[in-house]
């Protein structure tokens, strides 16, 4: 059987087009890593054989047609369960939309599976993508392929562990606060949030609609960009979703760093309560940045530390609307006894959303209430400016800015649930490019105690493809096997 | 600024959400330690900066009086709680709130 | 309500009124923030998309169509556009707003600052007992703001009594119009009395219909008027407490509702009893308000910026552009209509007050010339206007063409018939949809004016009444009139009047 352990997207869509393997023995390969690990992992809330086969057949009869293959044919896909596919339920991970079923598709999805991928399944998250552990899921925790004693970060977890584990080639997730490059970072893969407004929002349920943005997951740089050419442009149906034009984002990855400009966000590494492995793995990564030609220097972002204050409160205030919505009237949990329409509302929206659900929707009511707006949201959204002009300035300066992702490496399961807080600051390197809109992408630079720890490459609004070549070129310098033993080899195969 | 138990019911209120004394209680505590930790922004002198909503400067961005297919009635039904001759079916509206 | 009960009201407390007008704009094709079509009525949720409905996942996309009908709108009645300006979210919980916030406009509304005349004559002059004329007068309103919002959903009630909330076991929801373009207009609250709130709404009608952007059908609910109303002791500055009157659903109904509604404030007020704030419900049939819900709970809407939507920046060419695209507006209309023809104010207004009736008045001068341009106005205030309401039908459902009316004009104009035959021959043309040139040939009509026969005919009637010619000899010339009637029942009605008169005097001598 195919070693989906060690074969890129590139090598995957190649096999099926030399016609070494066919996209339905991908299919089968996929499925059967998921029989295998998917109960020590819980990474799919569910899995869409039916679909991947279908896909697949589609490919190998474009294949027996002597079709030119997309650039995805015939890779393993994984979904986070938040975004809508038809043929699917849509749950976000809760209670109050266990039984939704998707009667559109999401644009990202939909790009997707057009440029030829095969949809595993769709992903765990924390609940309505609230969360840094995948532990705030209606339907179970998601456990970390690296050990599964721990949390594979969050909220998009299922989907990094997913690809972590191999039972898909690259993933989908969401990122509103780092939660697509906060995973990426605790389970050793590529993961990427673009610049705001790159890829359409569209069918992706909503948590915080000015600061969310789709991206990939991969086991490498090339395969993180190839999802993007795929699912990045103007969607119609997305309004923030920009006219800009999209570059093959693969075309430059090999263009090295020299004379490239690199700064590390100093005041950042100063942080306290960063993993001491983790800087000094930052630290080496910068250093081999200088080796490889690039000019490599210290750049401050002071606003950034008012970025976890502005974000729990521009967060949750958005979250608090966008999730109104959920109130039993034309879809999702209703409780069957109500007495009347507040009834309705008040017990099915207190029943079927979970705790730090009710947590942050309470936050944001409260935020944006009469008497409040000014202090909390109007003051977040002033701290917000800041942010955005303090990066811009660093821009000028440096055409990269590297962070840490994560202050500490994958935690055990239970470490941190009891303490919200705690929990927050798992963010706190993430959420000001979410803030400023920009884009990054968390990629593996090294393990601590057996760990994966990621670097943060930030790029300019729009520049995806310059911050992709930096985090390439280091990928290339460090070569590291970024599998989990767990994953390791065809299996039975 | 800290919260007090009338005001996460209030809150509570506003957000429909049916919430146990237990959960008014201990929603009062997590709220106010989150809260404690975000007033650091009340310090913060940002009297003349500018308010960001969106963090890119796009405008305009519109779409063509188009017409296009609508769902049909079935899907647009499927996940109804309950449905009758092609509505949703919702209980009395005693105290249910307002309209435009 | 005895109306002298009103006057007396007014004659001690001044009403203070401002309206909330909301217009859908029925001439787009596509919602305000999807692609759905926008009609009315329908089967139950037929036409929905994820976006309308407001299932997880689905974002608004603005109709770039409804920007500019409000923009055009606010252009139309004096607004400053703004060169800046956003969505904002309005929060609330109902079964019939599928997202559970409206997407409206807050503090940066498209148009702002603008203001409309409005003309009262007639009796309802008497309503402003503040004036001391009693000549029309034109009272100048200002218009707050105007600005873009999507509409609800429908509900219907089941199991209460006449379809209403109260009682009712269930409701079925609908979202057909869910996500319609609705423009609302806020105006100040400058207005005084009940007329001037009917001839606001009406003006405004007037204008929207004129720029073509809704069907302004206050029965389909296309355009809904509500009202802000309090009274206060004249003299008094400081403002009284306010009620909203909601389901006011025609010109009468918003006039009555407002009449009533000052008089039962001012019977609170008499009896040393508070105006509650509260909005009320007009009953059309009972004619009176009712309570709906009391305003003592606080609305909370929790506005921010729709973060699904970006901001609109105009340019000052942009808003020229549309500015352009203003057509010729009711007031504008009526000066031109009575400079260009001559024609009496009356005149003009009621002719200008419909679009169809001034398209139809400017079809048929075309036919008929300038000249005859106040003949054309009579024979359509009076004989036209009184079929119209008499069949209770449009000018366009009218089987009259302005083609019909016009030759009817000229043949009466001409002397080919007389104006009696004129209503005889518009009759006809009512029910055969035949041209008066037709009918007047059909009937063997036409008038005769010629001398001889018409003498032939004196010379006759005079032999034979020689009673009646001696009386009129001897100075009772009032029975000229009983000779002419005599003349023409002879003719069967076909002789021309003025010739027949004519030879009357000279024959009679
Ligand atoms: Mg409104
Ligand atoms: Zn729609």
């Amino acid at each position: 059987m195919i070693d989906l352990s060690v074969l890129s997207a590139t090598e995957i869509r190649d096999g099926i087009a030399g016609k070494r393997f066919s996209a339905r023995e991908v299919a089968d390969a996929a499925f059967a890593r998921v029989e295998a690990l998917e109960p020590s992992i819980h990474a799919f809330n569910q899995l869409t054989p039916e679909l991947a086969e279908a896909a697949a057949d589609r490919v190998d009869a474009m294949v027996a047609a002597g079709d030119e293959l997309p650039p995805l044919a015939g890779v393993p896909a994984a979904i986070k369960d938040n975004m809508n596919l038809v043929g699917t339920r849509t749950t976000c991970s809760s209670k109050i939309l266990a039984s939704y079923e998707s009667v559109y598709d999401c644009t990202a999805v939909r790009r997707l599976l057009d440029a030829g991928a095969l949809p595993v399944g769709k992903c765990n998250l924390d609940e309505f993508a609230f969360g840094s552990s995948t532990e705030n899921s209606a339907f179970g925790v998601t456990h970390n392929p690296w050990d599964t004693d721990r949390v594979p970060g969050g909220s998009s977890g299922g989907s990094a562990a997913a690809v972590a584990a191999g039972m898909a080639t690259v993933s989908l997730g969401s990122d509103t606060g780092g939660s697509i490059r906060q995973p990426g970072a605790l389970t050793g893969t590529v993961a990427m949030k673009p610049t705001y407004g790159r890829v359409s929002r569209y069918g992706c349920v909503a948590f915080a609609s000015s600061l969310d943005q789709i991206g990939p997951f991969a086991h490498n740089v090339r395969d993180a960009a190839l999802v993007l050419n795929a699912i990045a442009g103007k969607d119609e149906m997305d309004a923030t979703s920009v006219t800009e034009t999209v570059p093959d984002f693969t075309a430059t990855l090999n263009d090295g760093v020299k004379g490239l400009r690199v700064g590390i966000v100093r005041d950042m590494l100063e942080l306290e309560g960063l993993d001491p492995g983790i800087k000094a793995s930052v630290e080496a990564a910068a250093a081999r940045y200088a080796a490889l030609g690039a000019e490599v220097g210290d750049v401050d972002i002071p606003a950034a530390r008012h970025g976890l204050s502005a974000y729990y409160i521009i967060g949750p205030a958005e979250a608090s609307s966008n999730l109104a919505r959920f109130d039993g009237i034309r879809y999702g949990y209703r409780v069957d006894d109500a007495t009347d329409v507040l009834d309705l509302y008040m017990r099915s929206r207190a029943e079927g959303f979970g705790p730090e659900s009710i947590r942050r929707i309470m936050l944001g009511t409260y935020a944006l209430s009469a008497g409040y707006y000014d202090a909390y949201y109007g003051q977040a959204q002033k701290a917000r400016t800041l942010i955005i002009e303090d990066f811009a300035k660093a821009f000028e300066s440096y055409d990269v800015l590297l962070t840490p992702t994560s202050p500490e490496v994958a935690f055990k399961i239970g470490e941190k649930s009891t303490d919200p807080l705690a929990m927050y600051l798992s963010d706190v390197f993430t959420i000001p490019l979410n803030l400023a809109g920009l884009p990054g992408v968390s990629m593996p630079c090294g393990l601590s105690e057996g760990l994966p720890i990621g670097l943060q490459v930030i790029g300019r609004h729009f520049d995806e493809a310059t911050m992709l070549r930096a985090a390439a070129a280091l990928e290339a310098d460090l070569a590291l096997d970024m599998t989990p033993s767990m994953a390791r080899g065809g299996l039975d195969g | 600024m800290a919260i007090s138990e009338s005001d996460v019911r209030h809150v509570a209120l506003l957000a429909r959400l049916a919430l146990t004394d237990g959960q008014v209680s201990s929603l009062q505590t997590e709220l106010n330690s989150i809260l404690g930790h975000i007033d650091e922004l009340q310090g913060l002198d940002l009297a003349d900066v500018q308010p960001t909503a969106h963090a890119l400067e796009v405008t305009n961005s519109m779409r063509p009086d188009v017409v296009k297919p609508c769902l049909s009635r079935e899907l647009a039904l499927r996940n109804a709680p309950e449905a009758e001759g092609g509505a949703f079916v919702i209980p009395a509206m005693a105290g249910a709130g307002e309209d435009v | 309500m005895a109306k002298d009960r009103l006057s007396e009201v007014l004659e001690r407390y001044e009403a203070v009124i401002g309206l909330e007008i909301h217009t859908e704009l029925t001439s787009l094709k596509s919602k305000m923030f999807c692609g759905c079509p926008v009609e009315f009525g329908g089967e139950p949720n037929t036409r929905v998309c994820p976006v309308c409905l407001g299932l997880p996942g689905a974002l608004p996309v603005p109709n770039e169509a409804a920007v500019e009908a409000t923009v055009l709108a606010g252009l139309a009645v004096n607004c400053d556009i703004a060169l800046w300006s956003q969505f904002h979210r309005k929060q609330y919980f109902y079964p019939d707003m599928p997202k559970d916030y409206q997407i409206s406009q807050y503090d940066l509304p498209f148009c702002s600052g603008g203001h409309l005349d409005v003309e009262v004559d007639g009796d309802a002059v008497f309503q402003r007992v503040d004036r001391d004329s009693e000549e029309e007068y034109t009272a100048r309103i200002g218009i707050t703001r105007i600005h873009l919002e999507e509409d609800t959903g429908k509900m219907i009630h089941v199991g209460g009594a006449e379809g209403r909330i109260s009682g009712a076991e269930k409701s079925l929801v609908d979202f057909n119009r869910a996500g319609t373009p609705l423009m609302e207009l806020v105006s100040e609250p400058d207005i005084r009395t009940p007329e001037e709130a009917r001839r606001f709404a009406q003006k405004l009608r007037l204008i929207m219909l004129t720029l073509g952007v809704s069907d302004c059908s206050m029965e389909e609910g296309s355009m809904r008027v509500d009202g802000n109303i309090s009274i206060r002791l004249r003299g008094e500055i400081e403002l009284g407490t306010k009620s909203e009157i909601k389901n006011m659903n025609s010109f009468k109904a918003l006039h009555d509702a407002l009449a009533y509604e000052i008089v039962r404030q001012a019977d609170l007020m008499d009896v040393g009893e508070r105006v509650v704030q509260e909005t009320r419900h007009w009953d059309v049939g009972a004619k009176r308000t009712s309570m709906l819900r009391s305003k003592e709970e606080a609305h909370d809407y929790r506005y921010f910026p729709e973060p699904d939507m970006v901001p609109f920046a105009f340019t000052e060419e942009w808003v020229e552009s549309i500015a352009q695209r203003v057509p010729e507006l009711p007031d504008a209309k009526r000066e031109r209509f009575m400079g260009t023809w001559d024609l009496p104010k009356y005149d003009a207004v009621v002719l200008t007050s419909d679009l169809a009736m001034a398209g139809f008045f400017e079809a048929a001068v075309a036919q008929t010339g300038p000249a005859r341009a106040k003949s054309v106005a009579n024979t359509m205030i009076n004989d036209f206007s009184a079929h119209l309401n008499a069949e209770g039908i449009g000018v366009d459902e009218s089987p009259v063409k302005p083609s019909m009316l016009a030759e009817l004009v000229v043949l009466v104009d001409d002397g080919t018939i007389s104006g009696k035959q004129a209503k005889e021959v518009f009759s006809a043309m009512v029910k055969t949809g035949e041209a008066p040139a037709v009918i007047v040939e059909a009937r063997n009509m036409r008038q005769v004016s010629d001398t001889s026969a018409i003498e032939a005919v004196v010379d006759a009637i005079i032999a034979a009444n020689p009673d009646e010619v001696a009386s009129y000899r001897g100075g009772k010339i009032g029975l000229v009139g009983w000779f002419v009637g005599q003349v023409m029942r002879e003719m069967r009605g076909q002789g021309n009047p003025k010739v027949v008169n004519e030879v009357l005097r000279r024959k009679l001598g």
